[in-house]
């Protein structure tokens, strides 16, 4: 998780400030595209159109009795996790998606690292954590680029989820299967609202 | 004298259960009153110390007790005299005493109570076998557990300074479960005391996870000294330890992450504050166990093999489920075809097949640890994530100037290990990389070098090479080669007895020369000998031209393995005794040369040349040696072949020759040849150019001084087909019975077969009849006839009706089938006889009426002339 930190959001990781203000310097590596909220909106539609079938090879993977279970095992419970408004402006919007994408980008992370230990063999599932953690990576992009552009906003506050490196294998899997199921509700909900 | 013996107290007991029978009851009263008789009449008075019990805990001490004298009380004393070596006697106020152990045998015990200036006395007799050994009740020292193994510690000493040595010491301990103290273990532990104060430790794993329930410990001994006569008694339990789990708020279900060996029985619990309704492993429900409180658990039995992902075991509660994981899996296999070779010399490779799965993943997967014990030194191997079936692999650096290594694989996994050992000479054990750099290089048109390059430090032995050579329609070769060993360097090789400028694909494997494994076959490399001088001259023929002025020459191109190069031009001369007349050169690939000769006898020869030179000379005389008499013969091939065969003939010293062309063909008629050696005596003749129903001519010639001699003449068919054509035929005489019917030949093109006959067939028909029938067999009005004499040409078809139609057809045949029908229609002539008669008899019968009619009207006439006359 603190390599995330690094990795991601060096400068404005623990910034206790939700957007920077107006006047700050915001400087993005290349300039955005002009159809940068197009590409955001497709991205939206990929990860909303796989989201689902993440979800089902996620629990399927996890074995009996998770398939069977999925109102209690992967109830979509899953603590501090960050708001969204649909009838927001589209800068709250912005800003709501991109703390909502880092949230499930480290997530997704953690959740990849554990099935890679825990189910080897479950190649077509790593491979979809895969696809899906690199459309959020260029979604956060995209999203970064567009706050910074149009509304000179350079640091976004966010927040992750529990650390579950040292949780025993099922709660390492509940956990993952909440997150999913709760990826897969939110991910439809801000599809529509872009 | 009072003496109280306990060992006797049994008997009392045995007669108070006598008492309890009725039937018994009345002598059971009359013996216990004797008894008190006698023991009143023996001059035991009350109040006289009695039940004198002694006790060991050390067989050092014993410590006896009695009862104090009826209504004596507190200051009673007490004066113990023991008869023993030497009489000691001991003043006390409790009615106790500890003495030292007596030696063996009967003592006499003297117990005087003074209380209240009144005394009584009582004698014992007192022996070891009347002293009951009880050790002391046993103390726990620690009690400890170890939650993720769920094993209960236990630590306690025997205290055996204060015991006699070599005492045998049993030690039960007891294990229990749960606020109501369920037994679920009872053990007994066996140490020998050695004088010293020993602690012992004992551990016990429980079938269900200590953080479950509280367990309970307490532990008690008996000492079984071989030296002490008396009765032996177990102490008493050592006062309780417990071990118990401090549960946080959160609910949790244990045992968390355990790996099990599949088959084995397993508990699971469940710690909850509220009331779990269902317990599950899998897909499966399992009836609860209830602990204390909500706690509940599962017991499994004969667990199976996990999934990659483990054993799911869920606790669903009203509002959530809880749940744990288990991996069911084996303990690694005996590492199987353990093998080690190298690939350079440098490196030693090491591979294994992992045996039985373990279905164990991640990170409960096989470590593998290859050690050599020469060296000392080991490289580790982590099993792949995924697990396969395949062999895995480890490289292990080769120590320097060390060809011997004894290798140990250790596997393991958390339920177990295994080992597999092998010894190898790495020398014997050499697998090289695929040879590269793989080039070829010319020595000669029959030689060539191939150089290659093998990564290895293979300076210390030999290498054998092989190497396989290709050409375009011939069978693979390889030839094995050994050469001397170097270090990552280039090698290379003479290969020889090649074709000249032919195209060969070398590729090139190598192992050591002792052998343990080819190394895979290099890069495929194709090369193209150089040329050579054409080793033989063309198979040649010649045929004169039809005004027989000109020689025409014929030769076929040289093979591939006689032109040895790219036949360029050929030289075509003819010579006789007096000249040598070339013509000029003739470029490939005009096979044909035309020569103006005379009728003088010329040798002609025809020189192949290529880049590097001209083959040796064809000869052919020009003119043949006549022979007279030569009948044509017939013959008919089998599928697209003809077989020829001859008699043997002395006199012909070259090749037979057989010459064949197509029989409608005008001369000079050649379509191609064939020479077979002088000794046959037949031969198959084949061509992709014959085709069925074409009639080939075959001329067989015998060879001798160069000069052909036409020896047989023959015609034949690959395969004969049915005629295509009917032949023509024409009526040439009609009478009228009879008719004359005349055909003529079918040409050879369209017979396309030898003739075998004609069918003719007839009958009463007429051109315009609606309907003209066809021939088929079996009809009774055709008539047939069968012609086999080929020579004949003409039939007459007799005993027809005159004046009558009458359908004609005729078809040939071969032995192919038959050719298809012409047909005429033909009315034969009137019958001249019948018509006169026709015409004769209605006049002789006109002629007849006429003169009766006549001669009639004149006796009528007659008649009237006589009549009138007469009325006249």
């Amino acid at each position: 998780m603190p390599l995330l930190l690094v990795l991601h959001w060096k400068h404005g990781a623990g910034s206790p400030l939700p957007f920077t203000p107006v006047n700050a310097t915001c400087a993005t590596r290349h300039p955005c595209h002009s159809n940068v909220m197009s590409q955001i909106r497709n991205q939206l539609a990929q990860l909303n159109g796989s989201a689902n079938a993440l979800f089902i090879l996620y629990y399927t993977a996890q074995g009996e009795p998770f398939p069977n279970n999925l109102d209690k095992l992967c109830a979509p419970n899953v603590t501090d996790f960050p708001p969204f408004h649909a009838n927001g402006t589209e800068k709250a919007r912005l800003v709501e998606l991109y703390r909502i994408i880092a949230y499930l980008g480290a997530a997704l992370s953690n959740i990849t690292q554990d099935q890679k230990l825990l189910n080897p063999n479950a190649l077509s599932l790593h491979s979809k954590l895969s696809v899906t953690a690199d459309v959020m990576r260029g979604l956060l992009s995209n999203v970064h680029c567009r706050l910074c552009n149009k509304y000179h906003v350079a640091h976004v506050d966010v927040a992750y989820g529990p650390d579950t490196s040292d949780k025993d294998v099922f709660q390492k899997k509940k956990l993952g299967c909440q997150l999913l199921g709760k990826y897969k509700q939110v991910i439809g909900i801000v599809t529509q609202a872009f | 004298m009072d003496v109280f013996l306990p060992w006797r107290q049994p008997s009392w007991r045995v007669g108070r259960r006598r008492m309890r029978l009725p039937a018994d009851f009345r002598w059971l009263l009359a013996a216990f009153v004797l008894l008190y008789v006698l023991n009143e009449a023996n001059g035991q008075k009350k109040g006289s110390p009695r039940d004198l019990t002694c006790t060991t805990n050390n067989l050092q001490v014993w410590d006896c007790t009695w009862k104090a004298p009826v209504g004596t009380g507190h200051g009673t004393i007490y004066k113990v005299c023991i008869e023993d070596r030497l009489r000691s006697c001991h003043q006390i106020e409790k009615a106790n005493i500890k003495i030292p152990a007596l030696s063996p045998g009967d003592h006499e015990i003297t117990i005087n109570s003074l209380h209240d200036f009144e005394s009584s006395l009582s004698t014992f007799i007192l022996n070891e076998k009347n002293v009951s050994l009880i050790p002391d009740t046993p103390e726990i020292l620690n009690l400890s557990a170890d939650f993720s193994t769920s094993t209960l510690h236990l630590e306690w000493t025997d205290k055996g300074s204060g015991l006699p040595h070599h005492s045998h010491v049993v030690w039960e301990i007891k294990v229990m479960r749960k606020d109501s103290m369920e037994l679920v273990e009872l053990v007994t532990y066996n140490t020998t005391l050695n004088g010293r104060d020993v602690v012992h430790r004992w551990s016990w794993a429980s079938d269900m996870p200590l953080e479950c329930a509280a367990h309970h410990v307490s532990i008690r001994c008996y000492i079984d000294s071989p030296h002490f006569s008396g009765p032996k008694e177990w102490s008493n339990w050592s006062p309780v330890k417990s071990i118990s789990w401090t549960p946080d708020s959160q609910t949790k279900v244990f045992p968390q992450d355990n790996v099990i060996l599949v088959g084995s029985d397993i508990t699971f619990c469940c710690l909850s504050q509220e009331k779990v309704l269902v317990a599950q492993i899998g897909s499966k429900n399992c009836p609860l166990i209830h602990l204390d409180g909500e706690n509940v658990a599962i017991k499994i039995h004969n667990i199976s093999v996990s999934e990659d992902s483990g054993t799911n075991v869920i606790f669903t509660t009203e509002e959530s489920i809880y749940g744990t994981v288990i991996f069911a899996g084996y303990p690694p296999d005996v590492p199987q075809k353990l093998n080690c070779e190298t690939h350079d010399l440098e490196k030693i490779v090491c591979s294994w097949n992992p045996g039985r799965p373990t279905a164990l993943v991640g990170p409960r997967s096989t470590n593998y640890i290859l050690f050599e014990s020469f060296s000392g030194k080991y490289v580790t191997f982590k099993n792949a994530e995924v697990p396969t079936n395949e062999s895995y692999l480890v490289s292990f650096e080769m120590i320097p100037n060390q060809e011997i290594y004894n290798f140990t694989l250790n596997a393991h996994n958390p339920l177990g290990q295994s080992e597999s050992t092998i010894v190898v000479n790495i020398t014997e054990k050499v697998f090289p990389h695929p040879p590269t750099s793989f080039r070829v290089k010319d020595i000669n048109s029959k030689a060539v070098t191939l150089f290659w390059r093998l990564s290895g430090n293979f300076a210390k032995i030999n290498l054998l090479c092989q190497i396989k050579i290709n050409k375009a329609n011939s069978k693979q070769e390889l030839r094995n080669v050994t050469i001397k060993g170097l270090k990552n360097s280039s090698y290379r090789v003479a290969v020889d007895k090649l074709n000249p400028y032919t195209v060969y694909t070398f590729r090139i494997r190598c192992s050591s020369e002792t052998y343990w494994k080819w190394s895979k076959w290099s890069s495929e490399k194709q090369h193209l000998t150089t040329e050579a001088i054409p080793s033989k001259g063309p198979d040649t023929w010649r045929e004169w031209s039809s005004d027989g002025k000109n020689l025409i020459i014929y030769w076929k191109p040289l093979s591939i393995n006689e032109a040895n190069g790219k036949i360029l031009s050929y030289n075509v001369s003819c010579s006789s005794d007096e000249e040598t007349q070339s013509l000029s050169e003739i470029p490939d690939p005009q096979h044909k040369a035309e020569i103006r000769l005379d009728k003088n006898d010329y040798i002609i020869s025809v020189v192949a040349k290529n880049s590097v030179g001209s083959s040796p000379p064809s000869k052919i005389a020009s003119m043949e040696i006549p022979n007279d008499g030569l009948r044509v013969e017939q013959v008919v091939g089998m599928g697209r072949r003809i077989l020829l065969s001859w008699h043997p003939d002395p006199n012909m010293t070259c090749d037979y020759v057989i010459k064949w062309c197509n029989s409608s063909r005008s001369e000079p008629c050649l379509m191609d040849w064939k020479k077979v050696p002088f000794n046959s005596t037949e031969a198959i003749i084949e061509s992709d150019q014959f085709r069925p129903g074409i009639r080939y001519r075959f001329f067989l010639y015998g060879c001798r001084n160069q000069g052909y001699q036409l020896l047989r003449s023959i015609v034949g068919y690959i395969e004969e087909l049915a005629p295509i054509v009917a032949p023509n035929f024409t009526v040439e005489d009609t009478s009228a019975d009879s008719i004359l019917v005349k055909w003529e030949d079918i040409p050879v093109e369209e017979l396309r077969g030898f003739l075998r006959g004609y069918l003719f067939y007839f009958e009463k028909g007429e051109r315009d009849t609606s309907k003209v029938r066809g021939l088929e067999s079996g009809r009774s009005d055709i008539k047939v006839k069968n012609i086999t004499d080929i020579s004949q040409k003409t039939l007459r078809i007799a005993d027809l009706q005159g004046k009558t139609s009458y359908h004609l057809v005729l078809r040939a045949y071969t032995d192919g089938g038959l050719g298809p029908e012409k047909s005429m229609f033909v009315v034969t002539k009137e019958n001249s006889v019948g018509l006169i008669i026709a015409i004769l008899i209605p006049v002789a019968v006109a002629v007849i009426i006429g003169v009766v009619t006549s001669i009639l009207c004149y006796r009528k006439r007659e008649w009237e002339t006589v009549l009138l006359r007469h009325w006249k």
